[in-house]
């Protein structure tokens, strides 16, 4: 390493204080916020059309909601598996500290989730209604249930729906930007970490979280409809591309301003980040990171927005880079997390990490809580119908 | 050989009945009975003022201090923290750090182990010349104004009245933000409990009048505990005194109550000139 | 019968209403009675902690059994190591009062290296004015005896200087060490 970084890794003797060789959040802690930021992200995705009225969205609405609340679901999965004592997480709600910044999540997510599920069950009530009538046995009374028992579809009951849902989607978009800048702030109110601790870390996550939602929702609404063999409305994927295009270049100005702030700067701590972001974060940080995963999806949108370009191409450039700046904000969760505890507090030296596959919170419990979103999104396409050339939305939805 | 070695031992055992004969009435003085529901408890009190009267924990002060230039780096504290706590290999709620200066300028740090084996051996992978060798025992600050406690999202660290930051086993939900928080990195995850957990300056000896394990411990008297309401107490007379006292990472405003006395400045600006 | 136009907004409202009962009723609940009394922590947990066992005593507790250990200890230069660092814990031997347990002696090569974790002069950090250093083999070569000798073959653990000043007084030989041992 000393020859990476010459002169500074002669005096940093990569003295690493002994309790700091453990890195205490793991591949869960790298997860959650990526989960969070996918659900704020897609929450966006339906409001732009919910509340900004942007039409060509159309297609996506009601699925980008099914999707944040699919991710929702397991948002507290790995937060429970990395805890030492899952059994006593509800002490969150119990007894928040006022003064943690992490007392707040309980509340913040419940507030989010209450809100997320009672904008879709209204957006839905129409269609479950109708829905209920032609069901029988179990899903007759799922239905039921999700229609609170009423089955009232006349224009002063929807006239009163819509303007809940309005209201709902509204008071959604504050609430997601909380929720995700809120878990920016968690790691950017650490001073005792310098790499974590500047008030760029809520912008930046919330940015990522518009960008890693964004990109969900292209991505999978493309690769579902291949599945389905259906067309993919590619007005609405040129309409997302050029959002993801704007949010992303937002995105990664902060991301380099943070670098480049420390860097001029030039505190006692740079060194150490340098050192970082050089060393052990290099392959992670700018090979991928930066490299790969941020600048070939920058060049392709900068392409699919400045350019003509054709439908078909347009779809299937579009997921490319969607599912590229999938893996780049997973990579800066990662860079963040992991890579803000790979700093050791003593100032002169850096610890390693690498993930074991079957531990508690290895890399298998990682993939089951990314691909567990997936099958509850599958499940949920069960009871919610989501696509617009859906027949049990078309023949109903009025 | 093996008549000379049993003459020793023969006046050995004279010697120490000419001792016993002169002084062992005067030491059993030294022994107070404590009484109450830790009877079985006859040693004498370490800390003046504390037994005997009732704890008001709101009028308490105590201070830690640690002179560098007195310390051996015989990890004698790290010893006797591990067995007082049965604190899990690889996990340190104290330790000693040891600082090798070359002529060069550069600063090498290491602390294998923790320095429970003690420091048997120099350094073998220095290059230049070795010109100046300290040790820095490490352990809970005692921040006036702590991190961990500001971060806990469950009150499961808290500071105690009498200016004590612990931690409550119930409560505690292993979140680890507490040790993301901490400057001094002196928490850790209890891989037995699954709790946080960390130095307590030995809360429940100290409240029995006793010192903390590693200051009790510690031949050298590196390591100081004391009382700053009495002003006979070694730690009021040094916090006094004109002599350059400091602490850890002063900048982040944690304020320590642990106070280290000839710290050096290669301890506190972390990266080396 | 057609539902009202609101029913299930007023289901929802009943719904959130309940759920925010329920949950004001297990946070009265479920919150320990001693939190909140000194800050916001569990005021219990203090005397937890001051319950804790005790596992390590004082030099003092070691007295009423080994008073000639104690009282050669006690004048010797090792007074200020506590006998639990070579020994092992009080609570390993004494549990209420009584014998519990054996605490292992230390022999031969164990003794060398608990004395050289504090006299080894090659750790060029040891104060000299705390303490005196030696450095392993010089030392036993200057003092002309075999270099596979233990420490304790002539320095008492517990009173290091006793069979020295012992020898130096019966040869003849005043030295420093006056007083010492």
């Amino acid at each position: 390493m000393s020859a990476v970084h010459n002169g500074v890794m002669d005096v940093l003797t990569n003295f690493v204080l002994p309790n700091d060789l453990h890195v205490h959040w793991s591949l869960m802690i790298v997860l959650y916020p990526y989960i969070t930021g996918i659900i704020a992200g897609a929450f966006i995705v339906s409001s732009l059309y919910h509340v900004f009225k942007i039409e060509s969205l159309k297609p996506v609405s009601r699925y980008s909601l099914i999707f944040a609340l699919a991710f929702l679901a397991c948002a507290t999965w790995p937060l429970l598996n990395h805890l030492g004592h899952p059994e006593r997480a509800l002490n969150m709600m119990l007894t928040p500290s006022p003064s943690s910044a992490m007392a707040g999540f309980g509340y913040i997510y419940s507030a989010y989730a209450i809100l997320l599920i009672f904008e879709i069950l209204l957006i839905y009530r129409p269609v479950m209604v109708a829905l209920k009538a032609r069901s029988t046995g179990l899903l007759h009374i799922i239905y039921g249930i999700l229609t609170f028992g009423s089955d009232n579809v006349s224009s002063q009951s929807l006239k009163l729906d819509h303007k809940i849902i309005g209201f709902l989607a509204g008071l959604g978009i504050p609430m997601a930007c909380v929720l995700h800048g809120y878990v920016g702030f968690i790691f950017g109110g650490i001073k005792a970490n310098p790499t974590w601790s500047t008030p760029l870390m809520p912008v930046i996550f919330l940015l990522s979280a518009s960008v890693s939602g964004i990109s969900g929702v292209i991505f999978t609404y493309v690769t579902i409809q291949k599945f389905r063999k259906k067309p993919v409305d590619a007005e609405c994927v040129r309409t997302l591309t050029k959002f993801l295009w704007g949010v992303f270049i937002l995105c990664f100005t902060f991301e380099m301003l943070e670098i480049f702030t420390h860097s001029y700067l030039k505190t006692h701590h740079w060194e150490m980040i340098h050192g970082l972001l050089w060393g052990p974060l290099y392959k992670t940080f700018w090979v991928s990171q930066v490299g790969i995963f941020s600048l070939i999806p920058m060049l392709l949108l900068a392409w699919m927005c400045l350019f003509r370009v054709g439908n078909a191409t347009l779809v299937f450039w579009s997921t490319i880079a969607s599912g590229m700046l999938l893996v780049q904000v997973l990579l800066m969760r990662w860079n963040v997390v992991i890579g803000g505890q790979l700093m050791s507090k003593s100032g002169r030296g850096f610890t390693t990490f690498h993930p074991q596959f079957l531990e508690k919170e290895g890399i298998l419990p990682a993939i089951i809580i990314m691909v567990a979103p997936l099958v509850i999104l599958y499940l949920l396409e069960k009871i919610f119908p989501m696509w617009m050339d859906d027949e049990r939305l078309t023949a109903l939805d009025t | 050989m093996e008549s000379s070695k049993f003459a020793i031992d023969k006046d050995r055992r004279t010697f120490v009945k000419n001792v016993l004969k002169g002084t062992i009435a005067g030491s059993l003085l030294l022994v107070i009975p404590m009484g109450g529901a830790s009877g079985s408890l006859e040693v004498p009190a370490q800390i003046p003022g504390i037994r005997g009267r009732k704890y008001d924990m709101f009028k308490q002060r105590f201070a830690f201090i640690v002179n560098i230039t007195r310390c051996i780096g015989c990890g004698s504290c790290c010893v006797a923290d591990k067995r007082e706590y049965n604190v899990p290999d690889g996990y340190y709620r104290t330790w000693v750090e040891r600082y090798i200066k070359d002529f060069d300028g550069n600063v090498y740090v290491d602390c294998p182990n923790g320095g429970l084996d003690g420091y048997q051996t120099p350094r073998a992978d220095i290059p230049g010349k070795v010109r100046d060798t300290f040790f820095v025992p490490k352990l809970c600050n005692m921040c006036k104004k702590p991190s961990c406690v500001q971060v806990c999202p469950v009150g499961a660290t808290f500071k105690t009245p009498d200016g004590f930051v612990l931690v409550d086993k119930e409560r505690c939900v292993g979140c680890g933000y507490c040790i993301q928080a901490c400057p001094y990195s002196v928490r850790f995850l209890n891989p037995v409990t699954h709790t946080a957990d960390k130095c307590t300056w030995c809360y429940h000896r100290v409240r029995k009048g006793l010192l903390p394990a590693c200051v009790n411990v510690c031949p050298a008297n590196a390591r100081k505990f004391g009382d700053l309401n009495d002003p006979e107490s070694e730690v009021t007379r040094i916090l006094a005194s004109p002599d350059v006292i400091t602490v850890l990472k002063p900048e982040l405003g944690n304020m320590p109550a642990l106070y280290y006395e000839g710290l050096r400045r290669e301890v506190v600006y972390e990266c080396g000139p | 019968m057609q539902s009202d136009y609101n029913t299930h907004i007023k289901r929802i409202v009943l719904l959130l209403v309940v759920a925010a009962v329920l949950g004001f009723l297990a946070k009265k609940f479920a919150t320990p009675t001693s939190f909140g009394k000194y800050g916001h922590y569990r005021a219990d947990a203090i005397q937890d902690e001051v319950d804790r066992p005790l596992r390590h005593m004082t030099n003092e507790s070691c007295l009423s059994c080994h008073p000639f250990e104690w009282e050669l200890h006690e004048q010797g230069r090792h007074k200020t190591i506590s006998c639990e660092f070579c020994h092992g814990t009080y609570a390993d031997h004494v549990q209420d009062g009584k014998f519990a347990g054996r605490l292992p002696v230390k022999k031969g090569e164990e003794i060398k290296t608990l004395c050289l974790r504090c006299h080894n002069k090659a750790i060029k950090a040891r104060p000299k004015d705390v303490i005196k250093t030696v450095e392993m083999p010089r030392h036993l070569e200057d003092q002309h005896v075999q270099v596979t000798h233990i420490c304790n073959q002539c320095h008492h653990v517990h009173a290091p200087l006793i069979y020295i000043n012992h020898a130096q007084k019966v040869l003849g030989i005043e030295e420093a060490n006056n007083g010492k041992q």
